[in-house]
């Protein structure tokens, strides 16, 4: 990672340097889920304990986010080897910042869960980093990074993801946090990354399933990130028909719906368009 | 060490329970996979030569390539070796090989391989996660478990608490999403069945060889891995740059090219398109499902149901049982038949029943065989209520027949079940029947005991190139999924000129003769030179890339798709492509076939140790007195390329063997013998290897 791509983006992060003054705004007009989230100290209390907020932190909104069809993936894995090539010029599953996780033994469609960091609008990461080093950058489209040269190691982030499994991810090899940078800093591919470039696992997914979007989806819905990106052709294949799906069963290990997909899903919405 | 190798392959001892590692470098020169594992078996055994499948110092050799953990399209499958009981009369040194995540997790554990010697005193597993290498206790519950069971419940005991969709820490800091990969043999491995098959997943098979009798005769249920590490990668951007310059040979799932011609069931086997795979869940009664693909595969043959049955199965895994007419429905390039279809109970059942078969881990490909040997002697009297096998089947083509077939066969219940699990050549030995059966072609099996696939008489690559090797060649994508579907279609995208035209240009070395896949009886057809160079091309292919490079046979090579602007495929361009930017070697196309050529002979120098010789490689009389009906393949009839099934040709006994001939001498070999020469040994670095042939008196 030394090449000049993040040499530049460090460097125009540092210049705009971010603090949490910066973009503290009153509650109230935010969903309680971001607000509980938004001030919890750093691993201190979990969100669900957390006391009401006062006052919640804003933060300039990313330019893109990645959305995904969890229905059309066939769990190749492919996206998840790109993005640990294209970052750290080895393939390895565990540091994906993207992340595919699939029972083989269970039911159509609870047998598979795509993972990708939402760029969310309040993110708890930036938000509990207690050395600044998740932050928000700005030179760059507002794309929700880590700075691993900051990093301290202490995984808050880790904790304070709300998704599950949390998108920051651990780097057992350099013992800090990562996430999804968009690709901003992918020294081992020959495109430009992050908002306005592409990205590996977009361009490398065999079953178009991931999307780079610029528009906010739905903050507090799963379903805002997992759309319906299938179009007549795929329909072709005859696999699946939204109406005829039922309710979660279980097969195999079970479980595996994140929490906030516990209900029967709803109909699929249709896929923000793509810009980028 | 180059990238896409870890360095080390793992060794585990089951008699003394001890646990080694050998250096992967000291095998490189095999490549990978079918490679290295040929070189190891021959290292490890090839002096004690021959002994049986069950004896204990047979070994279970499972490789992975460089590729296995990359995503190299279509390279994740795990090469099985050792010797094979299901083969006949020999139980040759034989391979098979699954699909899934298997060598993937392996190789993440940190392994390029395991090789598994000895028997163990009482039922274990081995269990790998990353360096920690255990010999676990099987007696506790997963003995005796199905396949389907006894994975989970491995997984289950591999990572305490395991949830999908949750981070597991393996080590220290050391997090994964992933369920650890398992690969088991069932009840009838357990009962040293020979048509025991090694299950991952739920329909993923090593069906071939019977190396679930070989993991059962160790006291051997299982084998897991989960890993959290790397695999290398020698130029990074060149890799990437690879895998995205490939997509130009994939199937376009949302503008498919020229979707009006492939769209069509008539192609869905060999359009590339996700799902074609899996046959009894079509039409409209089917379930929803996803398509599902084997790690870093592009197009995603198999399927994962809303209803849970026929997950991950593919083709034959779907096809043994048929459940009133629910099977085959408008799958395998056919089009369906509006008035043959199934009921949705039928095709559940039917889904459900080929589900049995996979739990008891029988090999599907030969308990077709063999099931059709069994419904051959009803009809012949001799099995049945008071005949010479004393035992009634239920119904065939209903539920309970499947089920009691695949209970007596995989538990070894009652006569039948006794004789049965030998699998269908041992069977008719025992019955004295062999000679007679065999010939006539009432049971056919056509390769050492495994059953005739696609026919001898017109796509002779097939045959030839499975008589030379150990068993059913099983290589789809030469002339069969692109030739032989493409015309089966009605609706060819090229004609036959054009297509042998691609084809030879991909065939490096041998781009310059025009013949390769001429499948006519003229002077450039089955008997021809040209057709020398095709099969030593199909068996050097076969061994370094498919072999070697753990290459999928539904994927590779692929020397024409329907998906690129101008048909052609990525053969020869992407092999070495791929291979070069892994590893950072930097070598041609041609030069890893030769390393398939020399891959090759070393097998042919293992069988001829353990007894072949030139007159073994034979087909039975049928295929030489019976009339083919044919097969649909492009030709030279009459000096013109076209379209033809070669219908009422025999294969004719004089002219293969002059072919045969030619065919030796072209590959180095003794034309007597059919074993390599020392020269050829010597010129390809198997001095060893000559001198064990010769200490056994095999060298002419
Ligand atoms: S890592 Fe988690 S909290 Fe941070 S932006 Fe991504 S999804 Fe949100
Ligand atoms: S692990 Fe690193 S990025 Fe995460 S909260 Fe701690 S210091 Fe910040
Ligand atoms: S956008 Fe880039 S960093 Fe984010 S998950 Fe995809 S490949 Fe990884
Ligand atoms: S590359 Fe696409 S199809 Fe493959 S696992 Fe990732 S999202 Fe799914």
């Amino acid at each position: 990672m030394s090449d000049g791509k993040k040499a530049e983006s460090t460097e125009a992060a540092a210049k705009k340097k971010f603090t949490r003054r910066d973009f503290l705004v009153t509650g109230g007009t935010v969903v309680a889920v971001d607000a509980l989230l938004s001030t919890t100290p750093a691993g201190a209390v979990t969100a669900a304990s957390a006391p009401p907020p006062e006052k919640v932190q804003a933060y300039p909104a990313s330019k893109g986010y990645l959305v995904y069809d969890s229905k059309k993936c066939t769990g190749c894995t492919t996206c998840m080897l790109a993005c640990s090539l294209t970052h750290y010029g080895e393939q390895n599953l565990s540091l994906a910042r993207i992340q595919i996780t699939q029972d083989s033994f269970g039911k159509f469609p609870y047998d598979l869960d795509i993972a990708v960091c939402r760029q969310c609008k309040y993110p708890p990461c930036v938000q509990s980093c207690p050395v600044q080093a998740c932050f928000v950058d700005e030179a760059n489209g507002n794309v929700r990074r880590i700075d691993t040269d900051k990093c301290i190691g202490c995984k808050t982030c880790l904790k304070m993801c709300p998704q599950q499994p949390h998108r920051t991810v651990w780097n057992h090899k350099i013992n800090k946090s990562t996430k999804c940078d968009l690709c901003l800093d992918t020294p081992y591919w020959n495109e430009k990354g992050g908002i306005g470039g592409k990205q590996a696992c977009v361009e490398s997914c065999p079953m178009k399933a991931i999307r780079f979007v610029t528009e906010m989806p739905n903050q507090q819905e799963t379903e805002g990130y997992n759309v319906n990106l299938r179009n007549e052709h795929w329909l072709k294949l005859g696999l699946v028909e939204d109406s005829r799906i039922q309710p979660p069963g279980t097969g195999g290990f079970g479980g595996g719906a994140p929490k906030a997909k516990m209900q029967a899903p709803k109909a699929n919405t249709q896929a923000p368009k793509a810009k980028g | 060490m180059p990238g896409g190798y870890t360095g080390k392959i793992l060794r585990v001892n089951l008699t003394n329970k001890q646990i080694s590692t050998l250096p992967t470098e000291k095998y490189l020169e095999f490549g990978g996979g079918h490679g290295i594992g040929s070189a190891v078996f021959f290292d490890l055994v090839g002096d004690q030569l021959p002994f049986e499948a069950f004896d204990p110092r047979n070994l279970i050799i499972m490789m992975a390539s460089p590729f296995s953990g990359t995503f190299m399209p279509g390279s994740g499958r795990c090469e099985v070796q050792g010797l094979g009981p299901m083969l006949y009369p020999i139980e040759w040194f034989g391979h098979s090989n699954f699909g899934g995540r298997f060598t993937a997790q392996m190789k993440f554990a940190g392994w390029d391989g395991i090789v598994v010697e000895g028997a163990s005193e009482n039922p274990v597993y081995i269990d790998v996660v990353n360096d920690k290498v255990k010999i676990e206790d099987a007696t506790n519950g997963v003995w005796g478990m199905d396949t389907w069971d006894a994975q989970q419940e491995i997984s289950r005991r591999a990572v305490p608490g395991l949830r999908r969709g949750e981070w597991a820490e393996l080590a220290q800091s050391c997090y994964t999403t992933q369920i650890p990969a398992v690969v088991t043999c069932g009840p009838a491995g357990e009962r040293k069945s020979r048509l025991a098959a090694l299950l991952h997943g739920p329909g993923s098979q090593a069906a071939l060889c019977g190396f679930g009798g070989v993991f059962g005769s160790k006291n051997l249920k299982a084998i897991s891995f989960l890993g959290t590490g790397s695999v290398p990668i020698a130029d990074p951007k060149a890799f990437m740059d690879a895998r995205l310059w490939f997509r130009q040979f994939q199937w376009d799932v949302d503008n498919p090219r020229d979707a009006e011609i492939f769209e069509g069931s008539g192609y869905s086997l060999i359009n590339g398109a996700p799902s074609g795979g899996n046959v009894t869940n079509g039409g409209p009664n089917r379930v929803p499902a996803r398509a599902a693909a084997c790690a870093s595969c592009p197009r995603g043959c198999k399927m994962r149901l809303a209803s849970a049955d026929s997950n991950e199965a593919v083709c034959a895994g779907t096809m043994v049982a048929n459940v009133g007419g629910g099977g085959m429905f408008g799958g395998f390039g056919r089009k369906p038949d509006p008035n043959a279809m199934p009921s949705a109970l039928s095709q559940k059942l039917t889904r459900q029943a080929n589900d049995l078969m996979h739990r008891y881990g029988l090999g599907h490909w030969q308990v077709m065989a063999t099931r059709g040997y069994i419904e051959a002697l009803v009809r012949e009297g001799v099995i049945g209520k008071g005949k010479q096998i004393d035992f009634e089947l239920p119904p065939s083509g209903s539920y309970a027949y499947h089920e009691t077939m695949f209970r007596t066969i995989a538990l070894r219940e009652g006569p039948l079940g006794a004789l049965a699990a030998e699998g269908a050549a041992r069977m008719a030995e025992k019955l004295g029947r062999y000679q007679k059966d065999v010939s006539s072609g009432l049971v056919k099996l056509t390769y050492y005991g495994t059953q005739e696939h696609y026919d001898s008489a017109t796509q002779v690559e097939w045959g030839y190139g499975s008589i030379l090797g150990e068993r059913d060649l099983m290589l789809h994508q030469m002339s069969n999924y692109p030739l032989h579907w493409m015309a089966q279609s009605g609706n060819p995208y090229l004609d036959a000129e054009q297509a042998s035209k691609l084809y030879a240009e991909a065939m490096v070395p041998y781009q310059d003769d025009r013949y390769l896949v001429d499948y006519g009886e003229g002077p450039t057809g089955i008997y021809s030179d040209s057709k020398v160079k095709q099969v030593a091309w199909v068996k050097h292919y076969e061994k370094f890339w498919i072999g070697a490079g753990g290459f999928c046979g539904w994927r590779w090579p692929q020397c024409i798709t329907n998906n690129s602007a101008d048909r052609r495929g990525a053969t020869p361009n992407a092999e070495p492509k791929f291979w070069n930017a892994v590893t950072g070697q930097n070598k041609t196309f041609a030069d890893y076939m030769e390393l398939g050529h020399k891959i090759f002979t070393l097998d042919r120098a293992i069988w001829a140790l353990q007894g072949r010789t030139r007159d073994m490689e034979v087909f039975p009389d049928y295929i030489y007195d019976q009339p083919t009906r044919g097969s649909i393949q492009p030709m030279v009839v009459d000096g013109k390329w076209t379209y033809a099934t070669g219908a009422g040709r025999k294969l004719d006994r004089a002219k293969v063997e002059d072919w045969k001939t030619r065919f030796y001498k072209f590959e180095g070999y003794s034309p007597a013998t059919g074993i390599a020469t020392r020269e050829t040994l010597e010129k390809m670095g198997l001095k060893k290897v000559a001198d064990a042939l010769q200490k056994q008196g095999k060298l002419s």
